[in-house]
């Protein structure tokens, strides 16, 4: 990244080694990584503006909201960190992600195997079942569903949360694996069949661990969802003392009287661990992939 | 090669390893306790005049009829349309291009895959906010003093005011937001092209672009079925940001079916007529998905 | 295609028994929370539960604190979100027959959550028997009250007029001004030294109806102090009433180029940054967010606020004072007893005091303890002498009225509609059934 200034030209030219199975390496891959450097700063203009946001007070947000600031204040970090329980609130959230997260790959998984591999019949009418709840709104299922936590009496609890983002988030993940899936080759699984194995040692040993690229990209999938999701936590956990990252947060956005600094600052905490989790996610994706096909 | 056998068990060769139906036991049955069955429950709602608090009683067809003659729900349609359109089309290019960018060896390639999923783990309805200062109308603010400071004055835009333009500003910040979403999706797809294929091709004469036309454009295909049918299906629901960003003004030239099922549902505490219009927005979502699946499954198959 | 593995039964059944293995584990890790809450699941019992939107935290969490110095047993379990999601949330726990003790409450009718649309379903419980009740004065009957009892527990009222810049007001060397007539001249001075006169952020909806509020008091209730009742009869609308002159003169100032330029684009925070740093020398404004105008500030003094004069005769200027989000206690409150003992608590004169002050409001009774904010001392002879009107959307029948005015606004300055049609539409709105 920092040598990309003129002398990054050499130094692209002087790293043969990396480019070893290219036949022309250098010049295209540094007009390249300049194009997509230019296409990361346009990206990042919006999450500049909330670190910047989030490190002025009121009056500077007013004077110039997203001019870099001058003065930079940590105030608002403080202030949410006590005003808005954040300690606590990352707790709760990574608790209930985490769990949820476990679900959603175990059940998913052995659930899109099925799907993908019987893709007539019994198969594809149950993928399409699982389709629809991708499909049906959020809405219509609400206040039964309300109900229904209600009466097992796990309204304010995590096991309610985790049970309400296994299930709601089950058609995507289902979707998710069952497309990757259907695109792996079905002879690994086959030989350990004949092998001996039965079907769950086949999936477990030979599968699942083929599975590695989507596995990431269903665990980063749904944690965003479910780490930024505000409207059933605070509907199932408010006032509970187990409220989520943005409940804790956004009880701080009024009609009238908002503060601001402070769901800033609140926001950029909360993204941190997320994108921390998408960095290590994806080192082990691709180290999975290495290590996934030579088999 | 590789690529033949992938094929053609894609083709649906007698194939003994498919396990037994147990295993999609488990997903079923959470999926139909959290989603199934409430929604099934809360279909009743269609058929009656509940406020969403309080009593109520059954109205028969009355929601649906009315619903035929509602211009504000009707004209709300248009406007769902023209933003999935402009999402499904643009979201997945840039996506796309992003995955294929930081898919090859570029030094900064883990954390520019960073920096472009960034967008997408910030809440909805946060981007929203932040984009309103982006989209400040001053001359010399956001968006438009940036146009200024690089020449570009002349494109200056009032662009959550102007009535014309809020739909695609919108549109704009959706995108922005979901393409690193979608190069992940696709990026795990190109991480399923073998080496060896490229390797092949390479050997074989074959450009950069007959290589992405004949070997990894095929071999994306689940990718591609994938995104398009997520960006289809989540552009059709799109609300947070909707919501958030213009709530539906000015006027009504931005309102979508979702932020009216919402306003109907909370807002005039309609909830029954809302729930009709939730039915009849799934049917459409669910037809125009379905469509588009056979459609990419047969595609995927022949690829 | 799948029947190929069904028929070699020796392998099904492995698998079956793997995948219980499987599925037991399952079932034993999402069953074992389970019974830990069983066991403590009376922890909640007791607490009294309180539901309210983000505007109210500071007045709750502080008075919430007080109380419990009184009564160190109280225990209380509270929640603030977002208006529009408090709205939804609370809809669904009473749909969902899982009330809140204590919840939020708009005043009069016109909304999803306000005391009429509640205390017709049963929701709410009567508070007529509080002492603080007796004090409401009759104009405010029908924000607090209902067939006359008393539903609603609010603080008091805030008020809309002008949020200026006194600095920017001194160096243009122009005073506030008192009538219709001397607000003109005093913008025109205004626009002719560089400054936006009026700063306007119509992108955020409830901003929209600000100014029409500000003027319908003169333009309406001054003549016809019955107007809602008129409406309420069918034997007045919106188009042929003084509402026209209102709009008429809101479409007028922005005409004569006295707002900012796209206001239709330009957000509430936008527009609270314009008068702060003296871009802007005014906002039509509810007192409500005075604080934030002044935290935006580097001179937080330096913001003040004065009626926005709507008629011109100084000594008949009407004013619209609303009165502020409130609570409610409900029908089927869980711990109905402590939740009453609580709102008894919060409507005691100190209390309503410390209410007020938190939201730059005007207390629903002031005595010699009542310290208000200087900015609102303009206002007081105004109310004192009965020329205070409620904010219009608190006597409209249904929820569908106020987003049609915000529609109407916007489509007005946008220039896709002209005062006719807004009005019209409105009228087609208060037709609806609720």
């Amino acid at each position: 990244m920092s040598t990309v200034t003129a002398g990054g030209v050499s130094t692209g030219a002087e790293r043969p080694a990396a480019t070893r199975s290219r036949p022309r390496p250098g010049y295209g891959r540094f007009v390249l990584e300049l194009v997509m450097i230019a296409a990361a700063v346009v990206f990042l203009f919006p999450v500049y503006a909330l670190v910047t946001l989030s490190l002025k007070s009121p009056s500077q947000i007013a004077d110039s909201p997203l001019k870099p600031p001058t003065s930079p204040t940590f105030h608002n970090f403080g202030n949410a960190w006590s005003s808005a329980s954040l300690g606590s609130a990352l707790l709760n959230s990574a608790v209930i992600t985490a769990l949820s997260l476990v679900l959603l790959v175990v059940i998913g998984s052995t659930g899109a195997y099925y799907l993908a591999r019987c893709v007539r019949g019994l198969g594809y009418s149950l993928y399409v079942l699982f389709l629809l709840g991708i499909i049906l709104p959020f809405q219509l299922g609400m206040i039964p569903l309300y109900k229904l936590v209600d009466d097992l009496g796990w309204l304010g609890t995590y096991q309610g949360m985790i049970l309400f983002y296994t299930g709601i988030q089950m058609p995507f993940t289902v979707f998710l694996y069952t497309g990757f899936i259907r695109a792996l080759p079905s002879d690994y699984a086959q030989a350990a069949l004949i092998d001996g194995c039965n079907h769950r040692q086949a999936f477990t040993r030979i599968v699942f661990p083929l599975l590695r690229p989507i596995t990431g990209t269903v665990i980063i999938l749904n944690a965003v969802f479910i780490w930024n999701d505000f409207f059933t936590p605070l509907l199932y956990l408010g006032g509970s003392g187990k409220e989520t990252v943005p409940v804790a947060v956004f009880s701080f956005v009024g009609q009238y009287v908002s503060d601001y600094g402070l769901v800033f600052a609140g926001l950029v905490l909360a993204a941190l661990p997320i994108l921390v989790v998408f960095l290590l996610l994806q080192r082990y994706v691709i180290k999975g992939f290495a290590g996934g096909l030579k088999g | 090669m590789k690529a033949p056998r992938i094929a053609g068990t894609r083709l649906g060769r007698r194939d003994p390893t498919v396990p037994p139906w147990l295993f999609v036991v488990p997903a079923l049955v959470v999926y139909a306790f959290v989603v199934l069955y409430p929604s099934i429950a809360g279909v009743v709602y269609a058929f009656t005049d509940w406020s969403g608090i309080g009593s109520f009683s059954f109205v028969g067809l009355d929601n649906f009829h009315t619903l035929l003659h509602d211009d504000r729900a009707l004209a709300s349609v248009g406007n769902t349309l023209l933003l999935t359109v402009a999402i499904v089309v643009v979201q997945n290019a840039i996506g796309l291009l992003l995955a294929l960018g930081v898919n090859t060896n570029i030094r900064s390639k883990a954390l520019l895959r960073v920096v472009f999923f960034a967008p997408a783990v910030v809440s909805p309805v946060m981007v929203a906010f932040l984009w309103k200062y982006v989209y400040n109308p001053e001359n010399g603010a956001g968006l438009n003093g940036i146009l200024g400071a690089v020449g570009l004055g002349g494109l200056r835009q009032d662009w959550l005011g102007n009535p014309s333009l809020t739909l695609w500003s919108v549109a704009g910040m959706v995108v922005w937001q979901y393409a690193g979403y979608s190069m992940v999706i696709f990026l795990a797809g190109l991480q399923g092209v073998p080496a060896e294929l490229h390797e092949a091709a390479r050997i074989d004469g074959a450009g950069a672009w007959q290589r992405f036309r004949y070997v990894t454009w095929p071999l994306l295909a689940p990718a591609l079925t994938i995104n398009l049918m997520l960006s289809t299906i989540g552009g059709l629901k799109l609300f947070d940001q909707v919501y958030a960003a213009t709530d539906g003004g000015p006027g009504t030239s931005s309102e979508t079916l979702s932020t009216v099922l919402y306003k109907e549902a909370f807002v005039y505490g309609k909830f029954g007529y809302s729930t009709a219009v939730a039915l009849v927005l799934a049917l459409f979502v669910a037809a125009v998905s379905l469509i588009q699946l056979r459609y990419l499954r047969a595609r995927e198959v022949t690829a | 295609m799948s029947t190929g593995s069904r028929s070699l039964p020796g392998r099904g059944t492995v698998s079956r028994r793997g995948l219980l293995r499987v599925g037991g584990g399952v079932v034993a890790a999402t069953a074992l929370p389970s019974l830990l809450t069983a066991c403590g699941g009376g922890g909640s019992g007791g607490k009294v539960r309180i539901v309210g939107v983000a505007d109210e935290q500071k007045p709750i969490t502080q008075l919430l604190a007080a109380y419990r110095k009184s009564h160190p047993d109280f225990k209380a379990s509270t929640s603030f979100a977002p208006t529009d999601d408090v709205q939804t949330v609370v809809r669904t726990q009473l749909a969902g027959g899982n009330a809140p003790d204590i919840h939020v409450l708009y005043p009069g009718s016109g909304s999803a959550m306000s005391m009429v649309e509640l205390a017709k379903a049963g929701l709410l419980a009567d508070l007529s028997d509080m002492a603080w009740t007796k004090t409401i004065p009759k104009s405010f009957d029908a924000a607090y009250r209902r067939d006359g009892k008393t539903y609603l527990y609010s603080a008091g009222s805030s008020i809309i007029g002008a949020i200026y810049n006194k600095k920017v007001f001194a160096d243009a060397g122009v005073k506030p001004p008192t009538t219709w007539s001397e607000l003109l001249d005093v913008c025109a001075t205004l626009k002719a030294k560089g400054i936006i006169p009026i700063a306007l952020g119509a992108q955020t909806p409830w901003v929209t109806q600000l100014i029409t509020y500000a003027l319908v008091p003169n333009a309406v209730y001054a003549k016809d102090p019955t107007f809602d009742d008129e409406m309420a009869a069918g034997r007045a609308t919106f188009a042929d009433s003084g509402w026209a002159d209102a709009m008429g003169k809101y479409l007028d100032l922005q005409k004569r180029g006295f707002f900012n330029d796209h206001p239709d684009g330009t957000t509430y925070e936008q527009q609270t940054s314009m008068v702060a740093t003296g871009k802007a020398a005014m906002a039509v404004q509810v007192s409500s967010v005075l604080s934030v105008f002044r935290a935006a500030a580097k001179n937080p003094d330096d913001l003040s606020m004065f009626p926005f004069p709507g008629g011109d005769d100084p000594a008949q200027l009407w004013i619209p004072a609303g009165i502020v989000v409130g609570l409610g206690v409900s029908a089927r409150a869980k711990n109905a007893t402590k939740a009453r003992q609580f709102i008894e608590f919060l409507g005691t004169q100190e209390n309503l005091n410390a209410w007020t002050t938190a939201v730059s409001a005007i207390p629903l009774q002031r005595d010699s303890t009542t310290k208000l904010d200087p900015a609102l001392s303009e206002f007081l002879p105004i109310i004192d002498a009965d020329r205070a009107v409620p904010f219009m959307d608190q006597r409209w029948p249904n929820a569908e009225v106020q987003p049609a005015h915000f529609a109407a606004v916007q489509d007005l300055l946008a220039g896709k509609t002209d005062v006719k049609g807004a009005l019209t539409q409105m009228d087609k709105a208060y037709g609806k059934k609720s």
